[in-house]
C-alpha cells in the first residue's frame, strides 16, 4: 500500500512538470519526516551525496564523452561510407546503410539519442533527397538507433547492472547477438519498404571500395573492439575501459583523422557532464526514497503479492515486460531503470530469473520505449530532423517497432539468444 | 547587467566547472589504470573517483538547471491553457527551489558535525570539505531556478515549450 501511495505522489509531482529527481526527493523528505520526525532531516543531504558516489557509474560520463569525441572527429561520415560500400547495392540501399552504420556506431556509443543525432542529421536529409518518404527516413533512423543501447557499450545496461547489483560485463556480452539480430531484422523490414516504394539502389558492390572505406574507418572500428575485448576478457573494468575509450577517441580525433577541434572537444565535455549529472541526480534522489522503501520492505511485499498470484517464471516475465512497455511510453529509460529495477529485483530473484537475462530484457524493452510516444526521446530527435510529425512517423515506425518487439520476445522466451555467449564464456 | 546577460555568464561559468571535473575524472581514472598496470595501485583511486562523480553530479545539476535540462515530463502541462501553464510551472519551480533550499540548509548544518572526519584513503582531506558540494551546489541550483523563472513564465504564456534551452535528452540513452 505504501508503495502505491508513494508512486502516486511522485507521479502527481512529475505530471505538473517538477523534474523527476526533485519529485523523488520531495516525496522522500515527506516520507522521512512522517515516519521519523524532523530530526532525520540532516541525514538526507548525506544520503543524497552517498547516492551519487557510485563507483561503477563513472563509466557513464566517460562513455558519453568517448562517443561525443568520436562523433566530432568525422567518424560518422567514415562509418556511413563503409556501410554504403558494404550494403549500398541492396534495394533501398540508403535505409540499409542507415541501419548498418547504426550498428557500427553502437559499438562506440552507448546512447540511442547520440546515435540518431549523429547519423540522422546526415542520413535523413540524404534519404529524403533520394525520394524516400520523410516519415520512412525518420522511422528507419529512429528504430535503428535502438541498437546503440543493445550492442555494447550501453548506458542503460551500466545503470541496470548497478541498480540490480549484477555484472555489467556479462550484460554487455548478452547484448551482442540480440543487437546483431535486431539489425538484420530491421534491414529485412527496410527491404520490404524498399520493394513497396521502389526505392533506389545506391552503388554497385565493389571489393575495392569496401577495402578503401574500411581502411579509412579502420581506427574507428578497431579501437572500440579492442577496448570491448579488454573489458570482456577481464583485463580492465567497464569504468577503466570507458577511460581507455576516451583516450582512444582523443587519439583518433587528434592524431589519426586530425579533425577534432578544441571547440568540439569542449562541447563534447559539457554535454557528457550535463547528461551524466541529470542521470546521476536521479540515482542520488532515488537512493533517498530507496532507503524508505527498504525500511518498509516494499520490494519484498511486491514480490510476495505477485508470487501469490503466480510463481511461474515466464508469466512473471510477461507481467514485467508489459509493465516496462507501459512505463517506457511515459518515462525516460534511465528514470524507468532507476525507479523500478530496485523495486522488482526481489521478485525477479524469487521467480528464479537470471538477473543478467532480466537486464537484457529491460534494456531491449526500454529501447522500444524510446520509440513509443508520448515520451520517446529517440523518435522525437528523428522527427525533428526529418521535419515530420510524431504521428506520421509512428504510423511507419510501428512496423519497425514490431521487429524490435519480436527481438524482445526472442530474448525473453528463448534465453539462449542473449545468454548463449554469456553461458559459453563466463559460466 | 541584464538578467539575460547574467544568465549567459552564469551558464558559461558552470560549463567550465563541468569541463574541469570531466577532465580531472578522465585523468584520474586513466592514472588509476596506468598505475595498476605497472603494479603500483593507487590506494585513493576509487574513493577520489567516486567523489569526483558526486561533484560532477551536483555541479552538473546546477548547469542542467540553468539550461532547463533536467529529466521531466512536460507533456501534460504543455497542453494546458497559457495562464494555467505559467501558474503550474511557477509552482513547480518554487517546489524545486524549496527542496534545494532544504538540502542546502541541512547539508550546511551537518558540515560542523563532520569536522573531525577525514577521507579513508587520504587522511589529510576533511570529509566536510568534500561534502560541501551539497550546500554549495544547492545554492547554485536555487540561483539557476530564480534567474530562469521569468523566461519560463514568458515562454509559457507565449508557446508550448518553455525553457531557455531545448531539453538535450539528458537521460535519453
Amino acid at each position: 500500500m505504501e508503495i502505491l501511495i508513494l508512486f502516486a505522489c511522485v507521479l502527481a509531482l512529475v505530471l505538473i512538470d517538477i523534474p523527476i529527481a526533485v519529485a523523488l526527493g520531495i516525496v522522500a523528505v515527506v516520507a522521512a519526516v512522517v515516519t521519523h520526525g524532523v530530526g532525520t532531516l540532516p541525514n538526507l543531504p548525506l544520503e543524497l551525496y552517498n547516492g551519487a558516489t557510485n563507483f561503477p557509474l563513472i563509466a557513464i560520463p566517460l562513455f558519453i564523452m568517448a562517443g561525443a569525441i568520436m562523433n566530432a572527429s568525422g567518424i560518422s561520415q567514415r562509418l556511413i561510407a563503409f556501410a554504403s560500400a558494404l550494403l549500398g547495392f541492396i534495394r533501398g540501399g540508403l535505409a540499409m546503410v542507415s541501419i548498418g552504420a547504426s550498428m557500427f556506431f553502437a559499438e562506440i556509443s552507448g546512447s540511442a539519442v547520440a546515435d540518431v543525432s549523429a547519423l540522422g542529421s546526415i542520413l535523413i536529409p540524404a534519404m529524403k533527397s533520394k525520394g524516400y518518404p520523410s516519415p520512412l527516413a525518420a522511422a528507419v533512423l529512429s528504430s535503428a538507433a535502438t541498437l546503440a543501447v543493445i550492442i555494447p557499450p550501453s548506458i542503460p545496461m551500466i545503470l541496470y547492472a548497478v541498480m540490480a547489483e549484477t555484472s555489467v560485463v556479462q550484460l554487455f556480452v548478452a547484448g551482442i547477438v540480440p543487437g546483431v539480430l535486431g539489425g538484420l531484422g530491421l534491414m529485412g523490414m527496410a527491404y520490404w519498404f524498399a520493394i513497396r516504394y521502389n526505392l533506389p539502389i545506391e552503388e554497385k558492390f565493389q571489393w575495392a571500395r569496401v577495402r578503401k572505406t574500411f581502411r579509412e574507418a579502420f581506427w574507428a572500428f578497431t579501437l572500440p573492439v579492442i577496448i570491448l575485448g579488454a573489458i570482456f576478457g577481464g583485463f580492465v573494468t567497464a569504468t577503466e575501459g570507458a577511460a581507455m575509450a576516451v583516450f582512444a577517441a582523443l587519439f583518433i580525433g587528434l592524431v589519426v583523422y586530425r579533425e577534432l577541434d578544441l571547440k568540439q572537444l569542449k562541447q563534447a565535455m559539457i554535454e557528457g557532464g550535463q547528461q551524466t549529472a541529470v542521470v546521476m541526480l536521479l540515482v542520488a534522489a532515488s537512493a533517498l526514497l530507496g532507503n524508505y522503501l527498504t525500511e518498509v520492505q516494499a520490494p519484498q511485499h511486491l514480490a510476495q503479492a505477485v508470487s501469490d498470484f503466480t510463481t511461474n517464471k515466464w508469466a512473471v516475465l510477461a507481467i514485467l515486460n508489459v509493465l516496462f512497455l507501459i512505463l517506457g511510453m511515459f518515462l525516460h529509460s534511465a528514470a524507468a531503470i532507476i525507479l523500478v529495477v530496485p523495486v522488482v529485483m526481489p521478485l525477479v530473484r524469487a521467480a528464479g530469473i537470471d538477473p543478467v537475462h532480466f537486464g537484457l530484457i529491460v534494456t531491449v524493452n526500454l529501447g522500444i520505449g524510446q520509440q513509443t510516444p508520448p515520451v520517446a526521446s529517440v523518435l522525437m530527435v528523428a522527427c525533428s530532423i526529418a521535419k515530420s510529425t510524431v504521428w506520421e512517423v509512428t504510423r511507419v515506425n510501428i512496423y519497425f517497432i514490431m521487429v524490435l518487439v519480436t527481438i524482445l520476445l526472442l530474448v525473453t522466451y528463448v534465453p539462449v539468444t542473449g545468454m548463449g555467449l554469456v553461458d559459453l564464456f563466463y559460466r | 547587467m541584464t538578467l539575460e546577460r547574467f544568465r549567459r555568464g552564469y551558464t558559461v561559468a558552470l560549463e567550465w566547472i563541468v569541463i574541469a571535473l570531466m577532465a580531472i575524472l578522465f585523468i584520474e581514472v586513466s592514472l588509476g589504470v596506468i598505475y595498476r598496470t605497472v603494479g603500483v595501485a593507487l590506494v585513493w583511486y576509487d574513493e577520489v573517483a567516486s567523489i569526483l562523480l558526486a561533484w560532477l553530479t551536483f555541479y552538473g545539476s546546477a548547469l542542467a538547471s540553468v539550461k532547463r535540462a533536467h529529466i521531466g515530463c512536460p507533456e501534460l502541462v504543455d497542453i494546458a491553457p497559457p495562464r494555467v501553464r505559467a501558474g503550474v510551472r511557477v509552482f513547480a519551480q518554487l517546489a524545486t527551489i524549496a527542496f534545494f533550499l532544504l538540502m542546502g540548509w541541512m547539508g550546511y548544518s551537518v558540515l560542523g558535525a563532520l569536522e573531525s572526519d577525514r577521507l579513508v584513503s587520504l587522511p589529510e582531506v576533511p570529509v566536510a570539505w568534500v561534502q560541501s558540494v551539497v550546500p554549495i551546489s544547492a545554492v547554485l541550483i536555487v540561483l539557476a531556478e530564480i534567474i530562469t523563472l521569468p523566461g519560463v513564465v514568458a515562454a509559457s504564456m507565449r508557446d508550448k515549450r518553455p525553457g531557455a534551452v531545448e531539453v538535450t535528452g539528458g537521460a535519453s540513452h
